[in-house]
């Protein structure tokens, strides 16, 4: 008898290891080992609090009620027109049961109350200045809100941080932290970690002078500003800065690798996104372009431009820093995310970052030191052979070298990079990173420009137009640890939308003409597109995912097309001239045929 | 000579008579008299009598093409599509479409953006510059546009383009005499 | 009155000395050059002279008996012909050959003749424009990038590789005591290759014509040592001094807020335009407006006051200064050393 219990329960506890080892055992096989690094994401608790989702930039929801079976079941629960005709870039926030939404200029901050089916609690104005909308490059997009501790943190186009408080609408500080009349704009979500706001400008067409800004986030006070070029005092490097590559040390290297002063108009802006490691207390971020687009004008290695800073958050100095694009020829910015992640390189465990470089590369970056793990193209690349591992330099192609005089042709990726500032997913489940992004190639011209503050800072002139293929758009999945696609989708049609993965092993992106898909999530899926619906106007914002008041989970995207790539339909361009939008609208002129300026928020559900 | 052959070498030299040189005012027209009757005149008509002198002629459109580019106007408005700008090769005018709104426009900027050049071209450059821009859209008389886009962009050239209505921004034909 | 004449004939030869001539031998280029065009000149003369001779003698030929086309001059005749054509062709030949060598030859001698010696060579970049020559000195170290106009300085014995582009039209890079001409094309990269031989002060001028003020687009070139060159780099690598004076501080105000500061750069302030000649070190040139009017006062008053009076049809406006500001911008310009 007592043997036979014993069997029985052996018996048990073994289909019940198997049962519930049989997920994982599956996963195993699928997974690569990486999973987001685990202070910076927090478990599941179906919000969305920030752009990213979480600090190692995941944009990933843990909810699984929408899954591969009865994903094609969504239907829209409500919608909400948000008043504006341009470029929808943000995400949606969702804090407990209210949603909150920032439309682009004039920037109004809108609270949705969930509980009652997406009714507005209030709204705010911000009023930025009109002559903003002049300097603004590409669309005066925003790309979000971001919450924290009762707050609602956003900055409007002419450089105003905002705090508002969450529940009311009420303003409690304002801080002006640009100058529309040098050309800095500001269309970046903001960042909250260790009380500290982190916000950066835009304008690197404009000859700005890039930085990022931490302000307090009870006050509203300046804590801290790190230029991206300049002497070493105002780029906040100090005896903390250990970069990892021989060539970025030395003193003041952000003026001597310039022409006599050409720091101070060398762009170098901060408008994509920021990450954080609470372990390592280090933000991540890129910067932009060096001005102006002509490379001539600025013989050198233009530091701090077109790299990636590690930072302390309290104080801002420095840690390390990896440029990727040194003296940029193609107006490669390096703003793109970065996701944190824990994962195996060459058989051990490191904390690396991911990047989807503009340049065409993906990186692995070590998150501690800034060494470069690995770089493997993700798009089509015949701008530089490959990056040398050793010095972390790419191995440039000369006859591509823009020179004055003379046209470039077949430029690939174009000036929007192989993949712009719409952000990629991660999934741990899947263990892919979905990678939203285009192909197109250009031709360049350059030519010699003056600095006139306020005015457009260039010298070149560039026309677009599909890459290898015919396809503008790539849906990859990437396999970070594997160092390969997974699988890729082809799109007529530039993606600027983000991605959102879900624990559903569904993931959703948008297109420029206004479809919002969902497709398969796990590695051997190719992609298989699970679900479609064509919204009001083309896709270009972030989806998000969350748990409604209800207990549902729900899936919100918002439409309104623009953006750089969407300008010829918002603004409207004139297609005749392809040099319009900064050549963008060469590759885009089918667009005004596809899809309509619009602006309005989609909630889905599964119906009950 | 034969009294025939002076008579045809006379009919000759009247036939140069048709060869008209191009006026260039190389220091810019001068300013018109501004007394309070003259500007009452002035915005009676609603013509500024130094459009002609600018707007079909070829030499100061090329100068005008020339400051469009030296003045990054070619960064937001493109070769006349548009960007960060509006487009400038349409009947679309949001501030009026005739060579003094253009002028206007470019000393005193506009509030959306435009920002005020008044101080950093002279203002023989700023009527240039009107007169380019308003060949974008074939204003000027076809035979003083130019040929040939000068631009790698490969815009088509001027003269195969239609003159564009002017309208402003509701779309509606403006009142006065348009040039 | 035939001495006068011929006075008059030599009256050309003046031009082949001095600050602007081609047979002066002053770079390695111009002087290799120089000896082809000699060898040319000989090898060619000496033919000119004998079919002159030989058109001569044929006319002043006397005496033949004409004789008929059926009358055999005889072997003899044929013979001697024949000779004569055997000699005279192998003659040309040899000429030629002896030409296409030399020219082969010098050709290899102004291409070693741009190889550095100790690897030192000075990277320079020139672009023409309508009417005037913008010219850039690249350094490793960026930061002494330096940009003059209308003034080239290059150190004796050592090679200068000059990129040649242009922004408007066609023109053409000529320094007779240096080099031959090479054209500027809008579209195109095009190069030089100098290497000046002795210290002294040259003339160059576009050579091919560009538009009304094609005369007055010339080049002041200087060839010094190679410690004057570098002093003079250095002190055009300085940004320009704030002035010190009231009057130069309101010129100062004037260009940095007005006009001119959007077409001309002038480094270390707020002036950052740069599709009109670099004003940095202005003051310091040999000439105002690619060698229109020397450098000076009164001539900066003129060209300021009256742009289009002293260069029609050139790139800078009149603006119509008010006397004040007038001479305020020049008190200002004049420390711009």
């Amino acid at each position: 008898m007592k043997g036979w219990l014993r069997v029985r329960l052996k018996l048990l506890s073994g289909a019940v290891l198997l049962l519930s080892a049989t997920p994982f055992a599956g996963l195993a096989a699928q997974q690569n080992g990486a999973r987001p690094a685990a202070s910076a994401s927090p478990a599941e608790d179906g919000q969305w609090t920030m752009p990213a989702k979480n600090y190692a930039s995941t944009r990933y929801s843990g909810l699984n009620q929408i899954n591969i079976s009865n994903v094609a079941r969504l239907k829209p629960v409500f919608t909400f027109r948000v008043g504006t005709a341009k470029g929808l870039e943000a995400a949606p926030i969702v804090v407990g049961s209210t949603m909150y939404i920032i439309t682009p200029y004039p920037n109004y901050v809108w609270a949705l109350d969930l509980a009652k089916g997406g009714k507005p609690k209030w709204v705010f104005r911000p009023h930025p200045k009109p002559a903003s909308q002049g300097v603004a490059c590409c669309d005066v997009v925003n790309r979000g809100v971001t919450y924290s501790n009762g707050r609602i943190f956003f900055a409007t186009l002419d450089g105003s941080v905002f705090a508002i408080d969450a529940n009311s609408g009420r303003q409690i500080w304002r801080a002006q932290v640009g100058n529309i009349n040098k050309g800095e704009t500001v269309t970046m979500a903001p960042l909250v970690a260790e009380n500290r706001v982190l916000v950066g400008n835009s304008g690197g067409e404009f000859g700005v002078r890039g930085w990022l800004t931490a302000l307090d986030a009870g006050s509203g006070k300046l804590a801290w500003r790190a230029y991206s070029t300049g002497p070493d005092k105002d780029v906040l490097i100090g005896p903390s800065f250990k970069p990892f590559y021989a060539k970025d040390r030395g003193k003041d290297l952000g003026v001597k690798s310039w022409q006599p002063d050409g720091w101070k108009i060398g762009g170098g802006t901060t408008w994509g996104w920021i990450s954080y490691d609470p372990k390592l207390k280090l933000i991540y971020y890129g910067t932009g372009n060096p001005g102006p687009w002509n490379p001539e004008q600025r013989p050198g290695d233009d530091k701090w431009t077109a790299g990636v800073f590690a930072r302390d958050v309290t104080t801002g100095q420095a840690r390390w820093y990896y440029q990727s694009t040194p003296h940029d020829e193609f107006d490669h910015d390096d703003i793109n995310e970065q996701i944190l992640l824990d994962m195996p390189v060459n058989g051990r465990m490191r904390a690396v970052m991911v990047r989807p470089g503009r340049n065409g590369f993906m990186y692995v970056i070590d998150r501690a030191s800034g060494q470069v793990l690995s770089a493997d193209p993700y798009g089509f690349i015949n701008s530089v052979r490959g990056v040398d591992l050793k010095t972390g330099m790419p191995i440039p192609v000369p006859e591509k070298k823009p020179k004055s005089g003379r046209i470039t042709r077949n430029i690939c990726p174009a000036a929007p990079g192989a993949k712009d500032w719409n952000p990629s997913a991660f999934s741990p489940h899947t263990g892919l990173l979905y990678v939203p992004h285009i192909n197109l190639c250009m031709d360049m011209g350059v030519m010699e420009t003056s600095y006139i503050s306020g005015t457009p800072y260039l010298g070149a002139e560039v026309k677009m137009y599909a890459g290898p293929g015919g396809n503008r758009g790539v849906f990859t999945a990437w396999d970070p640890v594997r160092r390969k696609k997974a699988w890729e989708l082809k799109e007529d049609l530039p993606l600027w939308s983000g991605a959102l993965a879900t624990g559903g092993d569904v993931v959703f992106y948008g297109t420029m003409d206004g479809w919002f898909k969902a497709v398969d999530a796990r590695p051997g899926s190719n992609g298989r597109l699970l679900w479609q619906t064509k919204l009001d106007s083309g896709i270009i914002s972030q989806p998000v995912s969350y748990r409604g008041p209800d207990g549902r989970q729900y899936v919100a995207v918002m439409s309104g097309v623009g953006g750089w790539s969407g300008a010829i339909v918002s603004a409207p361009l004139d297609a005749r001239d392809p040099s319009s939008a900064l050549g963008f609208v060469n590759a885009m002129r089918d667009l005004p045929a596809r899809t309509k300026a619009g602006g309005r928020l989609y909630v889905f559900a599964l119906p009950r | 000579m034969s009294s025939r052959s002076r008579a045809s070498l006379a009919l000759l030299v009247l036939v140069l008579a048709g060869c008209d040189r191009e006026e260039r005012n190389a220091r810019g027209a001068p300013l018109p008299e501004t007394g309070p009757a003259q500007q009452a005149a002035l915005a009676a008509t609603h013509s500024d009598p130094r459009a002609k002198q600018y707007e079909n002629v070829s030499f100061q459109i090329s100068q005008g093409q020339r400051l469009y580019s030296w003045m990054n106007c070619v960064g937001c408005h493109a070769h006349g599509g548009g960007g960060m700008g509006p487009p400038l090769m349409d009947e679309k005018w949001r501030y009026g479409g005739r060579m003094e709104d253009i002028v206007a426009t470019i000393q005193k900027g506009r509030p959306n953006g435009m920002p005020a050049f008044e101080h950093k071209l002279t203002e023989q450059q700023a009527w240039q510059l009107a007169a380019y821009v308003r060949s974008l859209s074939a204003q000027p008389r076809q035979d003083v546009l130019s040929g040939r886009a000068d631009e790698m962009s490969n815009t088509e050239p001027q003269t195969l383009d239609e003159r564009k209505p002017v309208k402003d921004a509701a779309g509606s034909e403006p009142k006065g005499p348009v040039k | 009155m035939r001495r006068a004449a011929l006075l008059l004939l030599l009256l050309p030869l003046a031009g082949c000395d001095g600050i602007q001539s081609m047979t002066g031998g002053d770079g390695a280029q111009g002087a290799e050059f120089n000896s082809l065009f000699t060898l040319f000149m000989v090898v060619t003369g000496v033919v000119y002279i004998l079919v002159i001779a030989f058109l001569i003698a044929a006319l002043l030929r006397r005496g033949g008996k004409r004789t008929d086309v059926r009358d055999d001059p005889g072997e003899g005749h044929e013979r001697g012909l024949t000779t004569a054509l055997v000699v005279w062709t192998a003659f040309i030949a040899l000429g030629l050959t002896v030409l296409t060598l030399a020219s082969y030859f010098t050709d290899r001698s102004m291409a070693a003749a741009a190889v550095p010696a100790n690897g030192e060579v000075l990277n320079i970049e020139i672009t023409a424009n309508q009417w005037w020559w913008d010219i850039r000195y690249h350094s490793p170290t960026h930061t002494e990038t330096i940009r003059t106009a209308n003034e080239l300085h290059l150190p004796v014995g050592i090679p200068a590789h000059i990129q040649l582009r242009s922004t408007d039209v066609i023109h053409s890079f000529w320094v007779p005591n240096l080099a031959g001409k090479q054209d500027l094309i809008p579209g195109r990269l095009n190069d030089i290759d100098l290497l000046p031989r002795r210290t002294g002060l040259f003339r160059g001028q576009c050579a091919e014509f560009c538009g009304a003020q094609h005369a007055h687009m010339a080049l002041d070139v200087t060839v010094e040592s190679r410690d004057a060159f570098r002093a003079w780099w250095r002190q055009q690598a300085e940004p320009a001094k704030t002035p010190t004076t009231p009057l130069a501080m309101a010129g100062y105000n004037y260009v940095m807020q007005r006009e001119c500061s959007v077409c001309h750069n002038i480094s270390g302030t707020g002036a950052t335009g740069q599709v009109a000649p670099d004003l940095t070190h202005v003051a310091s040139r040999k000439s105002l407006a690619a060698g229109t009017l020397p450098m000076g006062r009164g001539q900066l008053y003129a060209w300021i006051a009256d742009p289009q009076g002293v260069k029609p049809g050139n790139n800078m406006p009149y603006i119509g200064l008010e006397p004040q500001e007038l001479h305020a911008v020049v008190a200002y310009l004049e420390t711009l050393k």
